[in-house]
This record gives structure tokens, C-alpha cells and sequence, in this order.
């Protein structure tokens, strides 16, 4: 009987699994292997190069320019938090027209990032763009928005702002209405204001949210890849917009080299990892995590 | 009776400042879209017009009808639609079949398969881009539809997790009752457990597809050729030449259509899109 229901279950589970060796497993195999290869997809010789890769990668200038640029791309986490946060509190608190506000705060994040660049692009258009005409009837000077690196990453940190700024409200709301309305009352009683009330009771009540949304958006945002290629297809002037992952679809896909490219990614990989882990483990100094 | 008055005026203003606020907010998440509306409707020689129109004048409907003749759009539905359908459909399937064994079957080392499942979503996809690249390439894959149908149709995790979460809180006592009655297991997974997580697979089908739809990276990696394009892909190719040489009301039109489908699925189903959130991870 045991032994039936081992393979019905092995057979359920059968596309899980194959998906997990053939496309997770053999590639991250593959991956850790090739970096130690001077592999170049256009020439049919491979050989072992050791830590090459490695030491050239943190030899290139590039590479360190585009870490800088990753790093700039966690901008928007703490902005979208923040703003997340006070507009569920906002909706929390039944402010007039709220159904009809969530559904317009919703609406950049259903939307694709290509259409949403698209648009963006063409608001910040240096001769016919809505931003640079409002600008110059105000008396400014109209700028290159585009052709600027700085305002190209300073655009997207906006636009990944703006865009989750709906769907983090969903998040916190969820918690919001979880917290028994007796911790407000009890702390009427005892005289607190609302200010008080907000920083001592909701804000450790939605640390977990907070720290989970911070994890995953960490993760996403030092993966930042299609805004740079959809803003600045060529990484930028100075390659001043390339982040990491950029670098390495650059490498990979433009010149060829993929055992370069997968040393990068390891590289970076495994940053990440140790990143998370790191969150993951000054977590319990500031999640509450209930009594 | 005095002090009380001040603090409700008080009280008032301050909601009223942040309504303004909120009002602003909402007007920068709903102008772009109404900017792009109003572009695709307009004229391409009127569209560098200064100041701004924001209703053009005269109304110009042909974009609407050309963009079907002059670009690839047409076909990145197509291919779009195509991916969208097999993925939805199996994935489903093949999730909600790994949920039932991860919930309610006896299989052997089911804890370690399952935290080694879990711990994929630890590993950042970047390290796994150039490899599966190759892979694909041996497969004879590159520049078809499969690398974005096959791995996401044979599994997702996300799904696989929430639903094995789903499951597990429903009782055991259907399962032991069906086995009695002498039901194979996959009548118990089809007749059973399936119905009664339809309501968590509609939420998690809705991201889903929203993903899927909106994906842009796999096919800008995996594929090359005009037929193979995707709408997001054909949207992107649009505008990917310098901004004065193209159609920009044209261009407008066809993001426009391309955000369609997901903006229609939301106010359709927009309790189920918001829950699909609540419960779910989000991705990218």
C-alpha cells in the first residue's frame, strides 16, 4: 500500500523534478564549471583556465563601474517602502475615494516594464517631452534627460519607485487589518496620541512584512537588467547605467565569451546569497516576531 | 468644549492635506497612461506640437486600424497568446500535482526534495541565464517558443508552494474515505483536492499570466527572428530607434494594445488580483 502511494506520489511530483535537474540543477553545474573555462560559444576550443576569469573580472574597470550602478538601482527600496506604507495607512484610515485610488496606484505595476519605459521615454523626450515643456514654462532650462547617465539611472530609480509604490500597499493593508483593534483601544486609554500609536504599535506589528518585502526586493533590484537595456541599450555613456547583471548579458550574449560571463554571474551570485543570508541573520534584531 | 473643536479642525485639515496628497499620487500613476491615450489618437504631425495637446483635435482613429499592417504586433499576440495559454494550463496541472503529493501523498524523502525546491528560490536566476542559454541551444530551442513554455509549464514554484500551503489546512478525512471506496490516487487529485483549490489557483493563475504576458527577457535572450517575437519584444523593437524617426502616436498604440489584455483581466477580476498579491510572492 505504502509502496503504491510512494509512486503515485514520485509520479505527481515526476515534472517538478525533471524541471529541477534539467533546467536548475545541470545549468547551475554547467555554470560553476564553465567559469573556470576560457569558453567562447563562436570557437569550438574549450579549455580549463582556473581562476582566470576571475582575476580578470576584478581587473576591469567595467565591472566595478557597473557594481557601483547595481548598487544605486537599491534606491527605490526604501522609497516604495516608505510610500507604500503611509498610503495603506491612508486607505487604512478610510480616506474618501480610497477604491478608486487603489485601483490607479495599482495600475503601473500591472503594466509591462517595456510599455512603461515607453511612455517614460517619451515624457523625458529632450524637444517634445511633457517634462522638459513643463520645466521650460516654468523658466528652466530644458535638459538631455536621456542622454545623461546620471538622470538615466536617477529615471529609473523613480520609475521602479512610482511603479511599486500600489501593489507594497497591498502588502502592509493585509497586515493593517490584521492588527485586533484592541491594541488601539488599550492605548487610548492609556493617553497615547496617534503619532505614538503609530510608532510603537503598527510599526513593529509589520516588521515581518517589511523584512520579507525588503528580502525579495533586494533580490529583484541588484538583478536590474531590463530598464537599463530598454533606457540605455548600450549601457549608457561610460557605461554609466550598466548594472551586474547588464555586464554579464553583455559579455555573454554580445561578445560571446560565456565561460567569462558565468564567472561573473557566479561571482555575483553568491554575493547575493551572502546578502540575504546576512539580512536573514540581523533579522532578529529588529523583526518582532509576536509573543 | 473649545480645545475639543481645535483638534477636530485640526483633525479635519490634516485629512484633507493628505486627500490632496493622495490626489497628487494618483495623478502621476494616472497621466502617463491618459498622455499615451491621447497621443495615440492624434495625428503623427501634431504630436510635436508646443504647448501640449492633451485632447487631440482633430481625432485621428487610423492608428487603431493600421498598427495591425505596419507592425509585428499581430504576430507578438500570437506568439504572446500561444505561450500564455500552454503555460497557464500546465502549470497549473503540473503544480498543483507536486502540491497534492507535497500535501497529502507518502513519498519517500518528501521533507529533503521539498527544502531543496525551496532553496532554488534562494539561488538568483542571473547564474542560471547563460547556462540555460546553452542549454537551449543544444536542444535546438533558440529562436522557438519552448524555453519560455517548457521549464515554466513543468513547474512553479511559487504556485507549488502556495498551494502545498492551501492544501495542507484542508482535512485528511476525504482522502482516507476515497481510498476505502478503493478511488486511484490521481481520481483523488482530479475529482477531490482540484475542485476545492480553485480559488487559490484562479489567484495564482491571474500573476501568472500577468508574468507571462509582460516577460521580457526570456524571449529578448532566446529568440531573434520577426516570427518568433512576442508582443513585448515587438512593442520594444518599435521603439528602439531614435525617438524623432518613429511613429510615435503608432508606437503609443501598440503599448497601449499590449497592456490590454492584463488591464482588462484586473478590472474584471480585480478582488482576485489583489488577493493574488496578498498570498503570493511577488516577482520582479
Amino acid at each position: 500500500m505504502k509502496r503504491r502511494e510512494g509512486a503515485a506520489g514520485l509520479l505527481f511530483l515526476a515534472p517538478t523534478i525533471i524541471y529541477f535537474v534539467v533546467f536548475f540543477a545541470l545549468p547551475l553545474l554547467i555554470s560553476v564549471y564553465a567559469s573556470f573555462t576560457n569558453w567562447n560559444i563562436l570557437s569550438p576550443k574549450r579549455s580549463v583556465v582556473g581562476l582566470r576569469n576571475y582575476q580578470k573580472l576584478l581587473a576591469d574597470p567595467k565591472f566595478w563601474i557597473a557594481l557601483k550602478n547595481t548598487f544605486y538601482m537599491l534606491i527605490p527600496i526604501p522609497i516604495y517602502l516608505i510610500l507604500g506604507l503611509l498610503f495603506a495607512y491612508a486607505c487604512h484610515k478610510k480616506i474618501p475615494w480610497e477604491r478608486l485610488f487603489r485601483v490607479l496606484y495599482y495600475l503601473p505595476y500591472i503594466s509591462s516594464i517595456v510599455a512603461l519605459t515607453i511612455i517614460w521615454k517619451w515624457l523625458f523626450n529632450t524637444e517634445f517631452g511633457l517634462v522638459n515643456y513643463a520645466l521650460s514654462s516654468l523658466g528652466f532650462a530644458k535638459h538631455d534627460w536621456l542622454n545623461d547617465p546620471m538622470w538615466t539611472k536617477r529615471m529609473i530609480v523613480i520609475m521602479i519607485s512610482w511603479k511599486f509604490i500600489g501593489i507594497i500597499s497591498i502588502y502592509y493593508l493585509a497586515v493593517l487589518k490584521s492588527v485586533p483593534a484592541v491594541y488601539y483601544e488599550a492605548a487610548k486609554i492609556d493617553g497615547a496620541s496617534g503619532t505614538q500609536q503609530f510608532f510603537k504599535i503598527t510599526l513593529p506589528l509589520i516588521t515581518p512584512t517589511t523584512f520579507y518585502l525588503a528580502v525579495v526586493g533586494l533580490i529583484g533590484s541588484l538583478q536590474t537588467f531590463i530598464e537599463v537595456q530598454l533606457f540605455a541599450p548600450d549601457g549608457g555613456r561610460e557605461y554609466g547605467v550598466a548594472t551586474i547583471v547588464y555586464y554579464i548579458w553583455q559579455k555573454a550574449f554580445q561578445s560571446s565569451q560565456m565561460g567569462y560571463a558565468c564567472a561573473t554571474a557566479m561571482l555575483f551570485g553568491l554575493f547575493i546569497l551572502i546578502l540575504t543570508l546576512i539580512q536573514l541573520s540581523v533579522s532578529r534584531w529588529w523583526v518582532y516576531e509576536g509573543e | 468644549m473649545k480645545g475639543n473643536n481645535m483638534a477636530s479642525i485640526k483633525r479635519t485639515a490634516l485629512r484633507l492635506l493628505v486627500w490632496f496628497v493622495l490626489l497628487c499620487g494618483a495623478a502621476t500613476m494616472v497621466l502617463p497612461f491618459f498622455w499615451m491615450v491621447s497621443t495615440s489618437l492624434k495625428f503623427s504631425n501634431l504630436v510635436y506640437t508646443i504647448p501640449p495637446k492633451w485632447i487631440p483635435d482633430p481625432l485621428n482613429w487610423s492608428n487603431w486600424k493600421n498598427v495591425w499592417k505596419v507592425s509585428n504586433l499581430l504576430t507578438g499576440i500570437r506568439n504572446s497568446s500561444i505561450i500564455s495559454a500552454t503555460v497557464l494550463v500546465f502549470a497549473t496541472l503540473t503544480s498543483s500535482m507536486a502540491a497534492f503529493a507535497f500535501a497529502k501523498l507518502y513519498v519517500p524523502l518528501k521533507k529533503v526534495l521539498f527544502s531543496i525546491l525551496l532553496s532554488t528560490m534562494m539561488i538568483p536566476l542571473v547564474v542560471l541565464l547563460v547556462p540555460q542559454f546553452v542549454l537551449f541551444s543544444r536542444l535546438k530551442w533558440i529562436d522557438t517558443l519552448l524555453p519560455m513554455i517548457i521549464p515554466a509549464s513543468l513547474c512553479n514554484i511559487n504556485m507549488i508552494f502556495f498551494l502545498r500551503q492551501y492544501l495542507t489546512g484542508l482535512p485528511n478525512d476525504l482522502m482516507d474515505a476515497a481510498k476505502i471506496d478503493g478511488a486511484s490516487y490521481l481520481r483523488i487529485y482530479g475529482q477531490i483536492y482540484l475542485p476545492l483549490m480553485k480559488t487559490a489557483i484562479i489567484a495564482n493563475t491571474i500573476l501568472l499570466f500577468m508574468n507571462t504576458w509582460n516577460d521580457y527577457m526570456g524571449p529578448l535572450i532566446f529568440t531573434h527572428s520577426q516570427e518568433r517575437q512576442t508582443v513585448q519584444v515587438a512593442i520594444a523593437m518599435m521603439n528602439s530607434h531614435y525617438l524623432q524617426q518613429t511613429d510615435i502616436p503608432m508606437v503609443m498604440t501598440a503599448s497601449l494594445i499590449a497592456v490590454l489584455p492584463v488591464l482588462l483581466l484586473f478590472i474584471l477580476a480585480q478582488k482576485h488580483f489583489v488577493d493574488s498579491f496578498a498570498l503570493t510572492g511577488i516577482k520582479g
